[in-house]
């Protein structure tokens, strides 16, 4: 990718999606010339539809509270990548489109005209911020920057500039379910590859079941986990067996996460919300439990039911008549603190006793889903030692990899390393040995950049690892 | 001059205040709140949402836990706001009695009134000091004056001048309006018939002071709602989407022979 | 969308250097890819890394776990690092003849 140059300053941009990932998405690419109306028109669309820009747009005093508690900031120490400073690339546009004060003074109030150049860093600023919201945790207004950065980023969809990673992982959510390509025949020959691991540690098999017809509960685990995180399928499918759970992993909707969530709502995250509600009425679901995968959980626990926009068996017009979905974690922590679950955090594989193992919460997590207690119940539960970060919880750093910002092409990748500087100072002070991750695109980043970048080498896991390592069968079950 | 600003402007203000945040307001309806977008921990009811919203309003509790030293200027500067304008409506309606009519068994006309010079001037004063720390702040601290428009510094201006001027009145007694003057001139302009400014004593003449800082201060109120000055309406809008409660589904898994 | 030359051969590849068409792939196209991913000679070892992703890919159509792959191509993790430098989602694979793996990787 070669860099581009706006006003003397280099701009850092993911590679873009090319022509044919373009057609594979249904997006036309608008030509240069006629980009910055075009985007204008979205942005107009946007602020008429969504009361969340308009008010970022309309309520930030640049207090500068933001900057100093935005890890992208901390990391980089450019101004765009002060929380207030990004969306102020959008909302010099705004104020001079769509508000009194810029269109009477101008550049007085900080009004600027939208040109390729505005264009050109939205689409390297607002893929540079990782969509955490701690600046919207810690704005004295709650001004949540994460909702600018969305709209920029799906404007920027509407004209045809998607990064790479993004575009392909949601064409092939178009085409396969799912943002890794699966298919069914992968599901089923990773299941059989992970069911004999099981066998050889635990003496007795388990199965994943697949698309099985009337299951009472549908597990959807993060895609990613095909690829990179074996014991996290094998922790959830632990879970499900020793509950004695009639569960089935679906073929058509293999994907936890949601990449619409982060850069396209109205068709990409729609899909898989479509997707969803099929597979519970195909397989005749009575409950909807999903794996680890932060932005995705934020997807599926809040946007699902207002998104869910038409009427199939399942999806319950009405919320209390909806198949409830849930999170892992919530269920798990449920079994725990009624002493359900029997175990023995002494005899763990994954976290032998003499290793202390930190908790890196989710942003997602613990300032979208409310995850923060149920995490923490099912982690104290399974592992010999736990070793807090400081701050933690909703105040918690974001990994530096979140809402997908995971390029390798290498300017990308040297920025994934300087967003991720604090959350790597944070994990050093613990001194844990084993770092519990419970999110897909953490793990991702960790794996990426922690031993690489940081010269950082610390075993990554995630959460629901540690509960089925530490489960204590008897025999093939447990009842 | 006098004429304008004294007896047409301030009723074009009054209209252009209450309309523009009228208009504004009505403006950030237009768009709905999609989806439910709340920050976690939750509040667990809507009654602890409006309590956790009114508290941040009430103690700035963001900014004292994230910025110290941006608390100590900004909610300093906005208690002596509010003091001041609670003063100056009070002050000049009730001519100072207004500790003696709350109190009246307790407190004295006199005291009263000499209570309501005090704290007019404390607070004035620790208002225009708070103000121009934040000016310098915005100046100085290198994470704000990069996000910092002309506007942020001219905002910040404007006040100082409002207050510097009040503060002059206040400081210097041969320029200080007495509250029946400024009680007359206010009751004319709300009985829709406007009198003239206060003059000063010795002179005769119209109190330019004055004339500045009323002028200074319909500036404000004209722009108050077209620009981030409506950031007090702001805060209870936006607030309003990311603090609401979210009814959890019930745990427990369908068909599980281990059950809760 | 970029045209490479691998082996007298011009090769459509995408903006990682990912050839488009994974049907077009052959041996000769892996040697000539290798060099670029910091693999100079593809030896027996190498051959029996890129044959089973290749062929796991022919079945399944995608890119094996990593933890498959090591067992059941018989080396750690580490080895394959060792092999292939840039790693097994992105070097393995590229001189496999695999699209780039998608998602969260």
């Amino acid at each position: 990718m070669p860099k581009k140059i706006v006003k003397g300053q280099e701009l850092s941009q993911p590679a873009r999606a090319s022509a044919r990932v373009l057609k594979r998405l249904y997006v036309r690419e608008i030509p240069d010339e006629e980009k910055p109306a075009e985007a204008l028109k979205w942005l107009d669309y946007y602020r008429k539809d969504r009361r969340s820009l308009v008010m970022a747009m309309e309520s930030c005093v640049k207090c500068g509270v933001c900057a100093n508690e935005c890890h992208a900031y901390l990391g980089t120490k450019d101004p765009n990548n002060i929380p207030a400073g990004r969306a102020d690339l959008m909302r010099k546009v705004y104020k001079r489109y769509f508000t009194v004060q810029g269109r009477l003074f101008g550049n007085l109030v900080g009004a600027e005209d939208i040109t390729m150049d505005t264009l050109e860093k939205w689409f390297s600023y607002y893929y540079q911020c990782t969509e955490c919201r701690r600046c919207g945790h810690v704005c004295p207004f709650g001004i949540d920057t994460c909702e600018v950065t969305m709209a920029g980023r799906e404007i920027l969809w509407g004209i045809g500039m998607i990064p790479d990673l993004q575009g392909a992982a949601s064409a092939a959510v178009y085409e396969r379910g799912n943002q890794g390509n699966m298919t069914k025949q992968a599901l089923i020959e990773t299941h059989d590859f992970l069911s004999d691991e099981i066998e050889e540690e635990r003496g007795f098999r388990m199965e994943f079941p697949v698309d099985k017809p009337n299951s009472d509960i549908l597990y959807v685990p993060s895609s990613a986990d095909y690829l990179l995180n074996p014991e996290t399928l094998k922790g959830a499918c632990q879970f499900f067996e020793y509950v004695g759970a009639n569960w089935t992993i679906s073929s058509h909707m293999t994907e936890a996460g949601n990449f619409g969530l982060l850069t396209e709502q109205h068709s990409v995250q729609r899909e898989l919300v479509e997707r969803l509600w099929r597979t519970v009425a195909e397989l005749g679901i009575k409950k909807i439990v999903f794996g680890e995968c932060g932005h995705g959980w934020r997807a599926w626990k809040m946007y699902t039911p207002t998104l869910t926009d038409y009427a199939i068996a399942g999806s319950g017009y009405d919320y209390h008549n909806r198949v409830p979905i849930v999170h892992i974690h919530d269920e798990v922590a449920a079994y725990v603190k009624m002493g359900k679950l029997k175990l023995n955090p002494r005899d763990n594989r994954l976290a032998p006793v003499g290793k202390s193992i930190t908790l890196h919460d989710p942003c997602n997590y613990c300032r979208a889903c409310n995850l923060i207690q149920n995490l923490r119940v099912n982690l104290y539960a399974s592992v010999p030692e736990v070793r807090e970060m400081t701050p933690n919880g909703e105040k918690n750093f974001c990994c530096g990899g979140g809402s997908a910002v995971l390029y390798d092409d290498p300017e990308m990748y040297e920025l994934r390393g300087k967003f991720s500087l604090k959350k790597v100072e944070q994990i050093k002070a613990t001194g844990a040995d084993i770092l519990c991750a419970p999110c897909s695109i953490c793990k991702a980043q960790f794996y990426g950049v922690l031993k690489e970048y940081h010269h950082l080498d610390i075993p990554i896991q995630g959460l629901i690892d540690f509960v089925g390592a530490a489960l204590v069968f008897k025999g093939h079950r447990q009842i | 001059m006098e004429l304008f600003v004294g007896k047409i402007l301030p009723y074009i203000t009054v209209a252009l205040l209450l309309g523009g945040i009228t208009w504004r307001i009505w403006r950030w309806m237009i768009g709905r709140i999609v989806h439910n977008i709340t920050l976690s921990p939750f509040p667990s009811s809507w009654g602890a949402a409006v309590a956790w919203i009114l508290w941040q309003i009430v103690s700035f509790w963001n900014i004292f836990k994230f910025d110290k030293p941006l608390w100590v200027g900004a909610w300093t500067m906005h208690v002596a706001l509010a003091s001041i304008f609670g003063g100056h409506v009070l002050g000049i309606a009730t001519l100072g009695n207004q500790f003696h009519l709350l109190l009246p068994w307790i407190v004295t006309e006199a005291q009263s009134e000499a209570a309501s010079n005090a704290l007019g001037t404390t607070f004035g004063l620790i208002f225009l000091v708070a103000l121009l720390y934040l000016l310098y702040r915005r100046f100085a601290v290198e994470k704000v004056r990069v996000i910092s428009a002309p506007s942020d510094y001219l905002h910040l201006l404007l006040l100082i001048l409002i207050v510097g001027v009040g503060d002059y009145m206040r400081v210097f007694h041969a320029v200080a309006v007495e509250y029946e003057a400024a009680r007359d001139f206010m009751l004319g302009l709300i009985l829709f018939h406007p009198g003239p400014m206060p003059v000063i004593h010795e002179t005769g003449l119209i109190n330019w002071y004055f004339f500045v800082h009323f002028l200074a201060v319909q500036i404000m109120l004209i722009i108050f709602p077209f620009s981030k000055l409506m950031h007090p309406f702001g805060i209870l809008w936006n607030r309003w989407i990311y603090n609401r409660p979210y009814p959890e589904p019930p745990m427990g898994l369908p068909g599980v022979k281990l059950k809760l | 969308m970029a045209m490479i030359n691998i082996g007298g051969k011009q090769v459509e590849v995408d903006e990682d250097g990912f050839i488009q068409d994974p049907e077009i792939w052959d041996e000769e196209l892996a040697k000539g890819i290798a060099p670029l991913e910091e693999v100079n000679e593809l030896t027996e070892d190498h051959w029996k890394v890129v044959r089973y992703i290749r062929e796991y890919y022919l079945r399944t159509g995608v890119a094996p776990m990593i933890r498959m792959l090591c067992k059941n191509s018989g080396f750690t993790l580490k080895q394959i690092y060792e092999l292939f430098p840039t790693g097994p989602a992105k070097g393995a694979c590229k001189i496999a003849g695999l699209p780039k793996p998608t998602g969260c990787v």
